[in-house]
């Protein structure tokens, strides 16, 4: 942020609702729903206040029922709404597989083009609390798979205001994973009016001998550990791609071909997470600027346990991070 | 349970322009259909088709006259039956199938689903059948919030009708008081199984709809007159606001389940039985005839001018050009 812009100090539950409010006021086509939004407001409270300002029609509880709320919402946005589905968890997203993977990037494609399909499906995700194998995961990597989607993954209060409010505003179907070990955590917002574009890194560190690439809650591991390897007189860069589709490759590569070295960090597992296809494109583009192997560190390859003492070993934790960092700085 | 929708129905009740223009619309899907199935074995239209020859009945009763292009329907994956009682232009449909630019996907290529035209209500269709159950929820509500008297009607057969969604959308229709009407086209077979084989039932499918408080029916639905009567009035009641309704229309396919099905799992006496005496066309003709609403020769006509208009749209598919590879990559965003 330029120093001329006015900031707040909110958490990013209090920036989400922020955009949700904004944009649900700027635009009455807008309609909220899920499990307990209304006037519970929501098992993570980020849909607070919204049941008692744009009343029951356009923000409403729905059964539990993922595969109708997902496959609705997709009828709600070709018949003119702008609808912004909630799942309660994310890993929920398997339930209404069908709906996001085969219908919300394709209906547009597949019908020639004929319609717009302005649907903002919020998913909560991420290892938090002891929640197990089926509430824990942070399954977004699956969809840039699926054309069609574009898929964001806020690090920050600001980036999840900015990039929420571009995406209910955008004409296609955003898939907007929210940590939630991130609601709770402050900085700095804008007091103005602001947009995020979708597709556009942001650097969170400058740094001139590691690329850090990391994804939500691992942006501020990443940058934690930067701190630390500072005082090896190792400067790390971060970056943070804050939208997996479109994925912006130019700055990535950019950092890359400055440092020659990388590292992807993110809580999804290793395999097949984000950091398999920035590692691929940064091989296929930008190989011979590298000094050392490309490395990731994701979550193991297992379900996640329950035991809120065994989870703490799947999330990459800082020291991970270092000593990655500096076996990449032997070469 | 779900009644059986009975009425009487006197042709007089109809103006006989109607009546004809019925008989009219069912024979041009009829002859669409047939004319497909000829240009897939002329090699130009791939064999993924599954024809709507015997149930075109269950399309004119429920569309013509009765849903205006503000109305949105979800059309069946069992012919274009529906597509065409909704009035999209049959050239463009040909196109869909013969991949060339006319159609509703400027080249992309669509057949028994993906066809679109959103200006005539058309929204498209899922290749997963059943998932439109869904959708159509989601059609409703929209017109619903923004005060339109707009119509959503949900075309599906018996087999899609074991899939999950279809019960999450009866909940949200009855909870919400949503305008949908839906019409489960019930052949009796999903590809080789049996209804029975694959339903749990009372006695119909209707009956799960009455479980939701959702008023249902069974009707026969190679009556086209029978059709037009129990629609209107379901789409009355959503057009009110009174709410979702669901008809089971009773039919039967003339042929396989695609082309190519050599359809042995079907009993030939009742086949023959469907074909003979329960063909939507052939009984509406025979009733036209008998009350001397029309004579042989203005229904030949009426065919007549329909093979024309065939013909036409089908030459206009034919002859436009087919895509540049690079078709592929329009259109993905908006
Ligand atoms: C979700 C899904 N499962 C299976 C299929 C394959 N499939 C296409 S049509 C069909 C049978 C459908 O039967 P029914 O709904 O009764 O309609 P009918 O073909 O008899 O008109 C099947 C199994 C599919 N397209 N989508």
């Amino acid at each position: 942020m330029g120093t001329a812009v006015k900031v707040k100090t909110i958490t990013m539950r209090e920036a989400i609702i922020e955009a949700l409010v904004e944009e649900m006021e700027r635009d009455p086509s807008t309609v909220l729903f899920g499990e307990d939004v209304g006037k519970f407001g929501g098992i993570n409270a980020i849909t607070k206040g919204l049941y008692e300002k744009f009343g029951g029609q356009r923000v409403f509880d729905t059964p539990i029922a993922e595969t109708t709320i997902v496959g609705a919402a997709l009828g709600m946005a070709i018949t003119g709404l702008r609808p912004i589905p909630e799942l309660q968890f994310g890993d929920f997203v398997g339930i209404a597989f069908d709906e996001v993977f085969n219908k919300l990037g394709k209906w547009r494609y597949m019908h020639g083009g004929q319609m717009e399909v302005p649907v903002t499906l919020r998913l909560p995700v991420g290892i938090a609390g002891g929640a197990g194998p089926e509430h824990s995961q942070s399954p977004q990597a699956l969809f840039m798979h699926a054309p069609g989607i574009h898929i964001a993954i806020p690090s920050t209060p600001a980036d999840a205001k900015g990039l929420l409010k571009t995406a209910i505003r955008d004409n296609n179907a955003v898939l907007f994973f929210e940590h939630k070990l991130l609601y709770g955590m402050k900085g700095d917002v804008p007091e103005e009016e602001y947009l995020i574009p979708l597709g556009k890194a942001d650097v969170k560190r400058v740094g001139t001998d590691v690329t850090i690439i990391a994804t939500a809650l691992q942006v501020h591991t990443a940058l934690n550990a930067a701190n630390t390897l500072a005082k090896d007189g190792i400067e790390a860069e971060v970056i943070d791609p804050r939208t997996l589709a479109p994925l912006d490759m130019d700055t990535i590569l950019a950092s890359v071909r400055k440092t020659g070295r990388v590292l992807i960090v993110h809580e999804e597992p290793k395999t097949g997470g984000c950091g398999a296809e920035i590692a691929a494109q940064i091989a296929e583009k930008a190989l011979f600027d590298l000094h050392a192997p490309i490395k990731r560190i994701g979550s193991p390859d297992v379900p996640i346990a329950q035991s809120i003492y065994l989870e703490q070993f799947y999330r990459p934790s800082e020291n991970q991070i270092i000593e990655v960092v500096k076996e990449l700085l032997e070469y | 349970m779900a009644e059986i929708y009975q009425k009487e129905i006197k042709l007089s009740d109809y103006r006989k322009e109607d009546l004809i223009k019925f008989y009219r619309e069912m024979v041009k899907i009829r002859k669409f259909d047939e004319h497909l199935i000829r240009l897939m074995h002329e090699g130009k239209v791939s064999g993924f088709y599954h024809s709507g020859i015997g149930s075109e009945s269950v399309s004119v009763g429920s569309i013509t006259n009765i849903l205006r292009d503000e109305d949105y329907i979800f059309y069946n994956h069992r012919g274009c039956n529906q597509k065409i009682a909704k009035g999209v232009p049959l050239s463009k449909i040909y196109g869909d199938f013969l991949g060339t630019v006319e159609g509703t996907t400027r080249g992309l290529g669509a057949g028994i689903v993906h066809s679109a035209d959103p200006s005539r209500g058309v929204l498209g269709q899922c290749g997963t059948i059943g998932s439109q159950f869904n959708i159509v929820v989601g059609t409703a509500y929209s017109a619903k919030l923004r005060g339109t008297d707009q119509v959503s009607v949900c075309y599906f057969g018996d087999g899609a009708a074991s899939r999950e969604p279809l019960h999450g959308s009866l909940n949200w229709a009855g909870l919400y008081k949503l305008p949908v009407v839906y019409i489960c086209e019930n052949n009796g077979y999903a590809i080789s199984s049996t209804f029975e084989e694959t339903h749990s039932v009372r006695e119909h499918l209707a009956d799960w709809a009455w479980g939701y408080g959702i008023p249902s029916c069974v009707v026969d639905g190679n009556d086209v007159l029978l059709m037009q009567e129990v629609v209107k009035e379901a789409v009355e009641r959503a057009k009110l606001g009174e709410g979702p309704t669901f008809i089971e229309a009773q039919t039967f396919r003339h042929r396989g389940h695609f082309e190519g099905d050599a359809y042995d799992y079907v009993d030939k006496a009742v086949l023959n039985d469907w074909k003979e005496n329960r063909d939507p066309i052939k009984s509406f003709k025979k009733k036209l005839l008998e009350n001397q609403y029309c004579t042989e020769n203005d229904l030949l006509n009426v065919d007549e001018e329909v093979e024309y208009e065939i013909h036409a749209a089908i030459k206009v598919a034919e002859n436009a050009p087919l895509p540049e590879p690079n078709r592929i990559f329009e259109g993905l965003y908006a």
